[in-house]
């Protein structure tokens, strides 16, 4: 499980999160919503470690992922992250995208490392791409390739930060089925996104974010469909 | 018309003078060139890193190099070497001044190149669990490579033209050859156009590979 204790982190001046908490248990998925500039993205690259926290603690499955003594490096294997801005690598094909960390950070030889990326490239409904570089892929094309490549890991979480923000509207959908075929295989996800309705269908939980603090929490029907803060309803009702 | 006596027409060993000319030439440009560019790989990755301190002194090195014309580079450390009590030979002038000179240019070209690199597609490969150094050698290099190679060769075919400077301490490069033969033959023209044949030959065919490197790499 994921426990997020008082979490403080700012940009020079700029304080980003005041003091979090939450936690997400085994299995769970859970929806960050708020409006850009609240957090989320960065309470993300904090869980991972990418960002580094002013104060509070981040536990992984009981490691704190900012002591000076934790491995980052192999606890990232089990926490896979998938960006707005899709990040797969351009000079690598399709296969080598996703078989390039099995091999060499995993180990697996060459083979074992294709034959695992084919796996979860063919989950994603890309095999007809194996070889081709990501410059001839489609918006939708490339983020199902970063999900692939971050599957292939076989990562216990999924943190996914607005993947379907930088899409052409109909290339959102094919994204988010494969959002939805995770959740129902029992991926533990924090997504945080903006599409409410989709929000409201795959979440177990939806937590929401307003400057750098968690303001309402709860099931989606309560969140979205009932939400008791007056800040989360004026937030949903200029999203829907 | 007549040969002018003590002048004397261009001979087939004059040809084999300028070849050895072009000889070392390239041996200059090429020690000069490789060295300079790990040189120029280590300052640019130290200041692209934006270290406090070392990237300033480093900057301050690359400002010198890139703005004192290298006649005067090959003077300065030729006689500074002289008056230390060192003296260099004329080639081990041309390799010192030339790898540092080609390293200050490689550096600003290969700070440039890692810049290239977006810092989001460097967080993807280390999110993967890819150490520092994994994703330099498999996310940066590779990348940043592609995008300053065609600057790097430009660098690389300046450096083979700016080496006939190191005539200036004596050393008998294509150029100074040609100028020795030229003083001889009094036929300017002809081998001065003979001299850039061969610059022409060295370079068009490192362009070439280049070029075919470049199709190769293309994604």
């Amino acid at each position: 499980m994921i426990e997020i204790e008082d979490v403080h982190k700012s940009y020079g001046k700029l304080e980003v999160l005041k003091g979090v908490s939450m936690s997400v248990q085994r299995g769970e998925v859970v929806v960050l919503i708020g409006a850009s500039g609240s957090g989320k993205s960065t309470l993300l690259q904090c869980i991972n470690g990418l960002e580094s926290i002013e104060s509070g603690r981040i536990l992984v499955d009981g490691t704190d992922v900012h002591a000076p003594s934790t491995d980052i490096n192999e606890l990232r294997r089990r926490i896979g992250i998938v960006f707005q801005s899709f990040n797969v690598f351009p000079h690598y094909t399709v296969l080598e995208n996703v078989a390039l960390a099995p091999r060499i950070v995993l180990g697996l030889t060459r083979q074992q490392a294709r034959e695992r990326a084919r796996d979860h490239i063919a989950k994603v409904g890309l095999s007809e791409k194996l070889d081709v570089f990501p410059s001839k892929l489609s918006g939708g094309q490339q983020q199902r390739l970063a999900i692939a490549r971050a599957l292939a890991m076989n990562p216990d979480y999924m943190l996914c930060d607005e993947i379907t923000s930088a899409l052409d509207p109909e290339l959102v959908n094919e994204v988010l089925d494969t959002l939805r075929m995770l959740s129902r295989d029992g991926m533990t996800m924090i997504v945080v996104t903006h599409e409410i309705p989709f929000a409201r269908e795959v979440a177990d939980r939806v937590v929401f974010f307003d400057s750098g603090t968690v303001c309402e929490s709860g099931p989606p029907d309560e969140v979205i469909g009932n939400p008791r803060n007056e800040r989360t309803r004026q937030f949903l009702g200029k999203m829907l | 018309m007549a040969a002018v006596p003590f002048f004397s027409a261009f001979s087939l060993n004059d040809l084999m003078f300028m070849a050895q000319g072009a000889a070392k030439t390239l041996l200059l440009t090429l020690w000069s060139g490789l060295l300079g560019t790990v040189v120029g790989v280590v300052v640019g990755w130290i200041r692209s890193t934006r270290a406090p301190v070392v990237s300033q002194l480093l900057g301050v090195y690359i400002d010198v190099i890139r703005t004192v014309p290298l006649i005067i580079q090959f003077i300065v450390v030729n006689s500074g070497a002289s008056i230390l009590g060192a003296p260099l030979t004329p080639f081990g002038t041309g390799i010192l001044v030339l790898s540092f000179y080609m390293g200050g240019f490689v550096a600003e070209v290969v700070t440039a190149g890692i810049h290239a690199v977006s810092d989001t597609l460097r967080k993807a490969g280390r999110s993967l669990g890819l150490s520092y150094w994994k994703d330099v050698r498999y996310i940066v290099l590779p990348l940043s490579l592609r995008a300053v190679f065609p600057a790097w060769i430009g660098l690389l075919l300046g450096l083979m033209k700016d080496s006939s400077l190191i005539a200036v301490v004596g050393y008998i490069e294509l150029l100074r050859a040609s100028q020795i033969i030229i003083n001889r033959t009094e036929q300017p023209l002809q081998v001065l156009l003979g001299a850039g044949a061969f610059y022409f030959v060295m370079s068009f065919a490192a362009s070439r590979y280049a070029a075919s490197l470049e199709r190769r790499w293309q994604f």
